[in-house]
Protein backbone atom coordinates (compact mmCIF):
# COMPACT_ATOMS: atom_id res chain seq x y z
CA UNK A 1 0.00 0.00 0.00
CA UNK A 2 2.66 2.47 1.04
CA UNK A 3 5.24 1.25 -1.76
CA UNK A 4 1.95 2.12 -4.44
CA UNK A 5 1.35 5.73 -3.31
CA UNK A 6 5.39 6.48 -3.34
CA UNK A 7 5.35 4.55 -6.54
CA UNK A 8 2.33 6.91 -8.11
CA UNK A 9 4.27 10.03 -6.44
CA UNK A 10 7.52 9.59 -8.21
CA UNK A 11 5.45 8.53 -11.71
CA UNK A 12 3.59 11.49 -11.84
CA UNK A 13 6.93 13.67 -10.96
CA UNK A 14 8.49 11.64 -14.11
CA UNK A 15 5.12 12.39 -16.09
CA UNK A 16 5.47 16.33 -14.75
CA UNK A 17 8.85 16.60 -15.25
CA UNK A 18 8.27 15.18 -19.17
CA UNK A 19 5.28 17.52 -19.43
CA UNK A 20 7.33 20.53 -18.58
CA UNK A 21 10.08 19.57 -20.82
CA UNK A 22 8.18 18.96 -23.91
CA UNK A 23 5.79 22.66 -23.48
CA UNK A 24 8.43 24.97 -22.66
CA UNK A 25 10.48 26.78 -24.39
CA UNK A 26 13.30 28.14 -22.10
CA UNK A 27 16.25 26.17 -21.79
CA UNK A 28 16.55 26.49 -18.34
CA UNK A 29 13.17 25.23 -17.60
CA UNK A 30 14.26 22.10 -19.55
CA UNK A 31 16.63 21.93 -16.92
CA UNK A 32 14.21 21.73 -14.37
CA UNK A 33 11.88 19.37 -15.83
CA UNK A 34 14.42 16.92 -16.66
CA UNK A 35 16.12 17.48 -12.78
CA UNK A 36 11.97 16.74 -12.03
CA UNK A 37 12.31 13.72 -14.03
CA UNK A 38 15.27 12.35 -12.20
CA UNK A 39 13.86 12.95 -8.63
CA UNK A 40 10.88 11.05 -10.02
CA UNK A 41 13.32 8.39 -10.79
CA UNK A 42 14.89 8.13 -7.59
CA UNK A 43 11.39 7.63 -6.01
CA UNK A 44 10.62 5.30 -8.42
CA UNK A 45 13.56 2.80 -7.58
CA UNK A 46 12.97 3.73 -3.40
CA UNK A 47 9.32 2.45 -3.90
CA UNK A 48 10.25 -0.83 -5.46
CA UNK A 49 12.61 -1.56 -2.89
CA UNK A 50 10.48 -1.20 0.05
CA UNK A 51 9.06 -4.42 1.84
CA UNK A 52 6.00 -4.37 3.72
CA UNK A 53 6.35 -3.03 7.43
CA UNK A 54 9.75 -2.64 6.62
CA UNK A 55 11.77 0.27 7.94
CA UNK A 56 15.22 1.73 7.13
CA UNK A 57 17.92 -1.13 7.15
CA UNK A 58 20.28 0.61 9.93
CA UNK A 59 20.84 -1.51 12.96
CA UNK A 60 20.16 0.17 16.21
CA UNK A 61 18.10 0.43 19.15
CA UNK A 62 15.04 0.45 17.08
CA UNK A 63 16.07 -2.29 14.98
CA UNK A 64 17.71 -5.21 16.46
CA UNK A 65 20.17 -7.52 14.73
CA UNK A 66 18.51 -10.74 14.89
CA UNK A 67 14.97 -8.91 13.31
CA UNK A 68 16.89 -7.24 10.63
CA UNK A 69 16.43 -9.99 7.95
CA UNK A 70 12.45 -9.74 8.55
CA UNK A 71 11.70 -6.34 9.29
CA UNK A 72 14.08 -4.13 7.14
CA UNK A 73 13.90 -2.83 3.48
CA UNK A 74 16.01 -3.85 0.30
CA UNK A 75 19.02 -1.78 0.82
CA UNK A 76 20.24 -2.25 -2.60
CA UNK A 77 17.60 -0.24 -4.57
CA UNK A 78 18.44 2.72 -1.97
CA UNK A 79 22.52 2.28 -2.54
CA UNK A 80 21.58 2.57 -6.38
CA UNK A 81 19.44 6.31 -5.17
CA UNK A 82 22.60 7.62 -3.65
CA UNK A 83 24.61 6.83 -7.16
CA UNK A 84 22.02 8.29 -9.13
CA UNK A 85 21.50 11.25 -7.04
CA UNK A 86 25.17 12.16 -6.97
CA UNK A 87 25.13 11.06 -11.17
CA UNK A 88 22.01 13.22 -11.59
CA UNK A 89 23.57 16.43 -10.54
CA UNK A 90 26.56 16.37 -12.21
CA UNK A 91 24.54 15.76 -15.52
CA UNK A 92 22.31 18.80 -14.33
CA UNK A 93 25.86 21.02 -13.64
CA UNK A 94 26.91 19.92 -17.13
CA UNK A 95 23.67 21.28 -18.65
CA UNK A 96 23.84 24.26 -16.74
CA UNK A 97 27.17 25.34 -17.78
CA UNK A 98 26.54 24.20 -21.88
CA UNK A 99 22.90 26.37 -20.85
CA UNK A 100 25.68 29.72 -19.70
CA UNK A 101 27.82 28.82 -23.12
CA UNK A 102 24.61 28.85 -25.27
CA UNK A 103 23.44 32.19 -23.44
CA UNK A 104 26.65 33.76 -24.76
CA UNK A 105 26.52 32.76 -28.00
CA UNK A 106 23.06 33.75 -28.43
CA UNK A 107 22.23 35.99 -26.07
CA UNK A 108 18.57 34.39 -25.32
CA UNK A 109 17.95 30.74 -23.65
CA UNK A 110 14.93 30.69 -26.01
CA UNK A 111 15.57 27.02 -27.62
CA UNK A 112 13.67 27.91 -30.49
CA UNK A 113 16.70 30.30 -31.21
CA UNK A 114 19.16 27.10 -31.90
CA UNK A 115 18.39 25.88 -34.79
CA UNK A 116 21.79 24.53 -36.47
CA UNK A 117 21.35 20.97 -35.38
CA UNK A 118 17.42 21.13 -36.36
CA UNK A 119 16.20 19.19 -38.98
CA UNK B 1 -1.09 22.77 -33.00
CA UNK B 2 0.43 19.30 -34.52
CA UNK B 3 3.20 19.88 -31.72
CA UNK B 4 0.64 20.71 -28.80
CA UNK B 5 -1.13 17.37 -30.10
CA UNK B 6 1.79 15.03 -30.25
CA UNK B 7 2.93 16.07 -26.39
CA UNK B 8 -0.79 15.14 -25.10
CA UNK B 9 -0.57 11.52 -27.22
CA UNK B 10 3.17 11.11 -25.70
CA UNK B 11 2.15 12.47 -22.11
CA UNK B 12 -1.16 9.84 -22.36
CA UNK B 13 0.90 7.30 -23.25
CA UNK B 14 3.51 7.57 -21.38
CA UNK B 15 1.03 7.96 -18.12
CA UNK B 16 -1.08 4.55 -19.62
CA UNK B 17 2.65 2.91 -19.33
CA UNK B 18 2.82 4.11 -15.63
CA UNK B 19 -1.10 3.13 -14.35
CA UNK B 20 0.07 -0.31 -15.91
CA UNK B 21 3.01 -0.35 -13.75
CA UNK B 22 1.32 1.31 -10.56
CA UNK B 23 -1.67 -1.16 -11.10
CA UNK B 24 0.90 -4.42 -11.78
CA UNK B 25 2.60 -3.38 -8.98
CA UNK B 26 2.83 -5.78 -5.64
CA UNK B 27 4.70 -4.90 -2.80
CA UNK B 28 7.29 -7.01 -1.73
CA UNK B 29 6.01 -8.88 1.48
CA UNK B 30 9.96 -10.55 2.40
CA UNK B 31 13.44 -9.82 1.06
CA UNK B 32 15.40 -10.85 -1.88
CA UNK B 33 17.99 -13.41 -0.91
CA UNK B 34 21.16 -10.90 -2.10
CA UNK B 35 19.28 -7.99 0.14
CA UNK B 36 18.74 -10.61 2.64
CA UNK B 37 22.34 -11.55 2.77
CA UNK B 38 23.48 -8.39 2.52
CA UNK B 39 21.52 -7.50 5.58
CA UNK B 40 22.94 -10.27 7.61
CA UNK B 41 26.47 -10.00 6.24
CA UNK B 42 27.33 -5.95 6.89
CA UNK B 43 26.70 -6.18 10.57
CA UNK B 44 28.62 -9.75 10.81
CA UNK B 45 31.52 -9.07 8.84
CA UNK B 46 31.97 -5.50 8.34
CA UNK B 47 30.75 -4.03 11.80
CA UNK B 48 29.11 -1.24 10.03
CA UNK B 49 25.48 -0.60 11.79
CA UNK B 50 24.44 1.53 8.17
CA UNK B 51 23.74 -1.20 5.62
CA UNK B 52 23.83 1.11 3.11
CA UNK B 53 27.40 2.87 3.89
CA UNK B 54 28.44 -0.76 4.23
CA UNK B 55 27.19 -1.78 0.78
CA UNK B 56 29.06 1.24 -0.74
CA UNK B 57 32.27 1.92 0.96
CA UNK B 58 32.78 -2.09 0.78
CA UNK B 59 30.76 -4.77 -1.52
CA UNK B 60 30.19 -1.76 -3.72
CA UNK B 61 33.27 0.43 -2.76
CA UNK B 62 34.11 0.25 -6.64
CA UNK B 63 31.17 1.45 -7.97
CA UNK B 64 31.88 4.36 -5.66
CA UNK B 65 35.43 4.95 -6.92
CA UNK B 66 34.05 5.40 -10.31
CA UNK B 67 31.36 7.52 -9.03
CA UNK B 68 33.82 10.24 -7.72
CA UNK B 69 36.21 10.04 -10.94
CA UNK B 70 32.72 10.67 -12.49
CA UNK B 71 32.13 13.60 -10.84
CA UNK B 72 35.78 14.59 -10.93
CA UNK B 73 35.44 14.48 -14.75
CA UNK B 74 32.27 16.79 -14.22
CA UNK B 75 34.10 18.98 -12.55
CA UNK B 76 36.88 19.76 -15.19
CA UNK B 77 33.89 19.45 -17.92
CA UNK B 78 32.65 22.56 -16.74
CA UNK B 79 35.65 23.85 -16.10
CA UNK B 80 36.37 23.34 -19.64
CA UNK B 81 33.09 24.78 -20.91
CA UNK B 82 33.09 28.05 -18.85
CA UNK B 83 36.63 28.34 -19.09
CA UNK B 84 38.46 30.02 -21.98
CA UNK B 85 38.27 33.69 -22.98
CA UNK B 86 34.73 34.52 -21.98
CA UNK B 87 35.25 38.38 -21.67
CA UNK B 88 34.40 39.15 -18.18
CA UNK B 89 35.97 36.13 -16.15
CA UNK B 90 39.33 37.80 -17.33
CA UNK B 91 40.55 40.54 -14.76
CA UNK B 92 40.79 40.82 -11.52
CA UNK B 93 38.07 39.76 -9.11
CA UNK B 94 37.33 43.20 -8.09
CA UNK B 95 36.65 44.80 -11.45
CA UNK B 96 34.11 41.70 -12.26
CA UNK B 97 31.32 42.75 -9.08
CA UNK B 98 32.18 46.68 -9.62
CA UNK B 99 28.36 47.21 -9.90
CA UNK B 100 27.10 44.88 -8.01
CA UNK B 101 25.04 45.67 -5.24
CA UNK B 102 26.92 44.80 -1.47
CA UNK B 103 25.15 42.34 0.44
CA UNK B 104 22.59 43.55 3.13
CA UNK B 105 23.97 43.15 6.93
CA UNK B 106 21.04 40.65 7.66
CA UNK B 107 22.69 38.09 5.14
CA UNK B 108 26.35 38.86 6.25
CA UNK B 109 25.55 38.11 9.77
CA UNK B 110 23.45 35.51 8.84
CA UNK B 111 26.20 33.79 7.24
CA UNK B 112 28.47 34.32 9.79
CA UNK B 113 26.18 32.72 12.19
CA UNK B 114 25.21 29.74 9.41
CA UNK B 115 28.91 28.98 7.52
CA UNK B 116 30.01 27.68 10.97
CA UNK B 117 26.89 25.40 12.19
CA UNK B 118 26.95 23.97 8.41
CA UNK B 119 30.49 22.83 8.56
CA UNK B 120 29.91 21.34 11.75
CA UNK B 121 26.83 19.41 10.49
CA UNK B 122 29.06 18.12 7.73
CA UNK B 123 31.55 16.55 9.56
CA UNK B 124 28.84 15.08 12.10
CA UNK B 125 27.38 13.60 8.54
CA UNK B 126 29.87 12.30 7.05
CA UNK B 127 31.60 10.69 10.58
CA UNK B 128 28.80 9.09 11.69
CA UNK B 129 28.10 8.01 8.33
CA UNK B 130 28.70 3.91 9.21
CA UNK B 131 25.83 4.33 12.21
CA UNK B 132 23.59 6.52 11.11
CA UNK B 133 21.91 7.73 8.13
CA UNK B 134 24.49 9.57 6.32
CA UNK B 135 28.55 9.33 4.44
CA UNK B 136 30.38 10.73 2.79
CA UNK B 137 28.65 12.24 -0.75
CA UNK B 138 25.45 13.61 1.98
CA UNK B 139 28.47 15.47 3.90
CA UNK B 140 30.31 16.69 0.86
CA UNK B 141 26.74 18.12 -0.77
CA UNK B 142 26.20 20.01 3.30
CA UNK B 143 30.47 21.42 2.86
CA UNK B 144 29.44 22.50 -0.75
CA UNK B 145 26.29 24.51 0.22
CA UNK B 146 28.22 26.27 2.72
CA UNK B 147 30.76 27.12 0.05
CA UNK B 148 28.05 28.39 -2.22
CA UNK B 149 26.34 30.55 0.73
CA UNK B 150 30.03 32.20 1.07
CA UNK B 151 30.10 32.92 -2.69
CA UNK B 152 26.64 34.49 -2.77
CA UNK B 153 27.05 36.51 0.70
CA UNK B 154 30.78 37.69 -0.39
CA UNK B 155 31.19 37.78 -4.68
CA UNK B 156 35.04 38.67 -3.96
CA UNK B 157 35.54 35.50 -1.99
CA UNK B 158 37.73 33.03 -3.85
CA UNK B 159 38.32 29.51 -2.27
CA UNK B 160 41.68 28.73 -3.04
CA UNK B 161 42.17 27.08 -6.17
CA UNK B 162 45.26 25.00 -5.67
CA UNK B 163 44.22 23.91 -2.16
CA UNK B 164 41.15 22.86 -3.11
CA UNK B 165 42.66 20.76 -6.61
CA UNK B 166 45.61 19.41 -4.10
CA UNK B 167 43.81 18.46 -1.12
CA UNK B 168 40.99 16.85 -3.40
CA UNK B 169 43.98 14.89 -5.02
CA UNK B 170 45.40 13.76 -1.65
CA UNK B 171 42.10 12.40 -0.32
CA UNK B 172 41.63 10.87 -3.84
CA UNK B 173 44.77 9.19 -3.56
CA UNK B 174 44.61 8.24 0.18
CA UNK B 175 41.14 6.16 -1.10
CA UNK B 176 42.63 4.30 -3.04
CA UNK B 177 45.75 3.38 -1.19
CA UNK B 178 43.53 2.13 1.48
CA UNK B 179 42.10 0.20 -1.36
CA UNK B 180 45.12 -1.62 -2.19
CA UNK B 181 46.46 -1.83 1.34
CA UNK B 182 42.77 -3.78 1.63
CA UNK B 183 43.96 -6.02 -1.10
CA UNK B 184 47.30 -6.64 0.53
CA UNK B 185 46.31 -7.27 4.36
CA UNK B 186 42.21 -8.29 3.59
CA UNK B 187 40.37 -10.14 1.41
CA UNK B 188 40.46 -7.84 -1.45
CA UNK B 189 40.48 -4.00 -2.92
CA UNK B 190 38.54 -1.80 -0.44
CA UNK B 191 37.98 -4.39 2.04
CA UNK B 192 37.43 -2.20 5.29
CA UNK B 193 38.90 -5.23 7.83
CA UNK B 194 42.56 -4.17 7.77
CA UNK B 195 41.84 -1.93 10.71
CA UNK B 196 40.26 -3.98 14.13
CA UNK B 197 36.64 -3.64 13.63
CA UNK B 198 35.73 -2.43 17.30
CA UNK B 199 32.40 -2.64 19.05
CA UNK B 200 30.24 -2.78 17.03
CA UNK B 201 27.72 0.47 16.92
CA UNK B 202 30.81 2.28 18.89
CA UNK B 203 32.27 5.42 16.80
CA UNK B 204 35.73 3.82 16.06
CA UNK B 205 34.47 0.95 14.02
CA UNK B 206 33.74 -0.53 11.19
CA UNK B 207 37.52 -1.38 10.59
CA UNK B 208 38.35 1.39 7.66
CA UNK B 209 34.96 2.54 6.63
CA UNK B 210 34.84 5.83 9.00
CA UNK B 211 38.39 6.49 6.79
CA UNK B 212 37.05 6.17 3.50
CA UNK B 213 33.69 8.36 4.57
CA UNK B 214 35.77 10.99 5.50
CA UNK B 215 38.32 10.97 2.67
CA UNK B 216 34.76 10.65 0.30
CA UNK B 217 33.23 13.63 2.08
CA UNK B 218 36.44 15.35 1.53
CA UNK B 219 37.03 14.69 -1.88
CA UNK B 220 33.44 15.51 -2.99
CA UNK B 221 33.03 18.73 -0.83
CA UNK B 222 36.33 19.98 -2.93
CA UNK B 223 35.16 18.84 -6.62
CA UNK B 224 31.41 20.41 -5.89
CA UNK B 225 33.38 23.63 -4.61
CA UNK B 226 34.83 23.90 -7.74
CA UNK B 227 32.32 23.13 -9.63
CA UNK B 228 30.34 25.77 -8.43
CA UNK B 229 33.43 28.70 -8.11
CA UNK B 230 33.29 27.58 -12.25
CA UNK B 231 29.65 29.31 -12.18
CA UNK B 232 29.82 32.70 -10.79
CA UNK B 233 30.65 35.89 -13.44
CA UNK C 1 -1.69 12.77 26.64
CA UNK C 2 1.89 13.35 25.84
CA UNK C 3 1.27 11.91 22.66
CA UNK C 4 -2.37 13.55 22.02
CA UNK C 5 -0.52 16.94 22.68
CA UNK C 6 2.14 16.01 20.05
CA UNK C 7 -0.15 15.04 17.80
CA UNK C 8 -2.31 18.32 18.03
CA UNK C 9 1.05 20.61 17.32
CA UNK C 10 1.86 18.47 14.26
CA UNK C 11 -1.31 19.14 13.29
CA UNK C 12 -1.47 22.70 14.02
CA UNK C 13 1.81 22.71 12.03
CA UNK C 14 0.56 21.25 9.28
CA UNK C 15 -2.36 23.47 9.00
CA UNK C 16 0.00 26.73 9.04
CA UNK C 17 1.99 24.39 6.07
CA UNK C 18 -1.44 24.35 4.23
CA UNK C 19 -2.18 28.16 4.39
CA UNK C 20 1.57 28.91 3.19
CA UNK C 21 0.73 26.94 0.37
CA UNK C 22 -2.59 28.20 -0.37
CA UNK C 23 -0.51 31.87 0.28
CA UNK C 24 2.08 30.73 -2.04
CA UNK C 25 -1.28 30.46 -4.94
CA UNK C 26 -3.53 33.32 -3.86
CA UNK C 27 -1.59 36.04 -2.93
CA UNK C 28 -1.43 38.83 -5.99
CA UNK C 29 2.78 39.85 -6.17
CA UNK C 30 5.81 38.37 -5.51
CA UNK C 31 6.26 39.53 -2.12
CA UNK C 32 3.15 38.95 -0.36
CA UNK C 33 3.60 35.28 -1.63
CA UNK C 34 7.27 35.43 -0.31
CA UNK C 35 5.47 36.62 3.12
CA UNK C 36 3.17 34.10 3.16
CA UNK C 37 5.39 30.97 2.17
CA UNK C 38 7.94 32.43 4.87
CA UNK C 39 6.22 32.81 7.49
CA UNK C 40 3.83 30.34 7.58
CA UNK C 41 5.95 27.42 6.82
CA UNK C 42 8.58 28.71 9.75
CA UNK C 43 6.03 28.68 12.12
CA UNK C 44 4.33 25.68 10.72
CA UNK C 45 8.01 23.85 10.54
CA UNK C 46 8.38 24.59 14.33
CA UNK C 47 5.24 23.59 15.62
CA UNK C 48 5.55 19.92 13.95
CA UNK C 49 9.57 19.87 15.39
CA UNK C 50 8.14 20.96 18.78
CA UNK C 51 5.17 18.21 18.55
CA UNK C 52 7.76 15.35 17.32
CA UNK C 53 9.32 16.91 20.88
CA UNK C 54 6.92 15.98 23.23
CA UNK C 55 6.12 12.95 21.27
CA UNK C 56 9.65 11.98 21.37
CA UNK C 57 11.69 13.55 24.64
CA UNK C 58 14.60 11.64 23.50
CA UNK C 59 15.18 13.41 20.81
CA UNK C 60 14.12 17.14 21.89
CA UNK C 61 18.13 18.29 21.89
CA UNK C 62 18.57 17.46 17.97
CA UNK C 63 15.08 19.18 17.03
CA UNK C 64 16.01 22.35 19.06
CA UNK C 65 18.85 22.48 16.74
CA UNK C 66 16.73 21.88 14.13
CA UNK C 67 14.25 24.58 15.17
CA UNK C 68 17.23 27.27 15.71
CA UNK C 69 18.70 26.08 12.06
CA UNK C 70 14.87 27.12 10.48
CA UNK C 71 14.57 30.08 12.66
CA UNK C 72 18.23 31.39 11.11
CA UNK C 73 17.73 29.93 7.69
CA UNK C 74 14.54 30.70 6.20
CA UNK C 75 14.47 34.43 7.05
CA UNK C 76 17.63 35.22 6.49
CA UNK C 77 17.00 33.81 2.70
CA UNK C 78 13.30 35.00 2.28
CA UNK C 79 15.02 38.74 3.30
CA UNK C 80 17.82 38.14 0.32
CA UNK C 81 15.16 37.03 -2.30
CA UNK C 82 12.85 39.79 -1.76
CA UNK C 83 15.66 42.26 -1.97
CA UNK C 84 17.41 40.73 -5.14
CA UNK C 85 13.06 41.31 -6.27
CA UNK C 86 12.91 44.72 -4.91
CA UNK C 87 16.26 45.61 -6.67
CA UNK C 88 15.79 44.13 -10.03
CA UNK C 89 12.14 46.30 -9.88
CA UNK C 90 9.64 43.26 -9.93
CA UNK C 91 6.12 45.41 -9.62
CA UNK C 92 4.20 45.19 -6.66
CA UNK C 93 0.58 44.50 -6.41
CA UNK C 94 -1.55 47.73 -7.50
CA UNK C 95 -2.86 48.70 -4.30
CA UNK C 96 0.75 48.49 -2.25
CA UNK C 97 0.44 51.89 -0.41
CA UNK C 98 4.48 52.15 1.14
CA UNK C 99 6.96 51.16 -0.06
CA UNK C 100 10.34 52.00 2.42
CA UNK C 101 13.02 50.06 0.98
CA UNK C 102 12.38 52.41 -2.11
CA UNK C 103 12.14 55.42 -0.17
CA UNK C 104 14.85 54.57 2.07
CA UNK C 105 17.22 54.20 -1.24
CA UNK C 106 16.02 57.54 -2.50
CA UNK C 107 16.53 59.30 0.76
CA UNK C 108 20.22 57.90 0.86
CA UNK C 109 20.46 58.69 -2.98
CA UNK C 110 19.31 62.39 -2.25
CA UNK C 111 21.21 63.02 0.92
CA UNK C 112 24.67 62.32 -1.14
Amino acid sequence: MISSIVLTTGLLLILIGLWGMLTHRNILRIVIGFSLMGTGTHIVIVAIGYVANGTAPIIDHALSLSEAASRAVDPIPSALAVTAIVIGMAVTAVMLAYAIRLYEAKRTLSIDAFTESKW
Amino acid sequence: MIRRLSIIVAIVAFGLVFASLVIGHTEQQSLLPLAESYIRLVPQELGAANVITGILLTYRAFDTLGEVAVLFMVAAGVGLVLGGERPPRSGPLEDRFEGARPPSEIVQTGTQILVPLISIFAAYIIMNGHLTAGGGFQGGAVIASGVLLMLLTYPQYQPNPEFLGVTESVAGALFVLTGIAGLIAAGGFLDNRILPLGQFGAFFSAGTIPILSALLGIKVGCELSVILERFRP
Amino acid sequence: MMALIGSVLVLLGAIFHFSAGLGMLRMPDVYTRMQAGTKASTLGNTLVLAGLAIYHPGWSLKLLIIVYFVLMTNPVSSHALARAAHSIRIPMAGDTGIDALRDARQKAGSGT
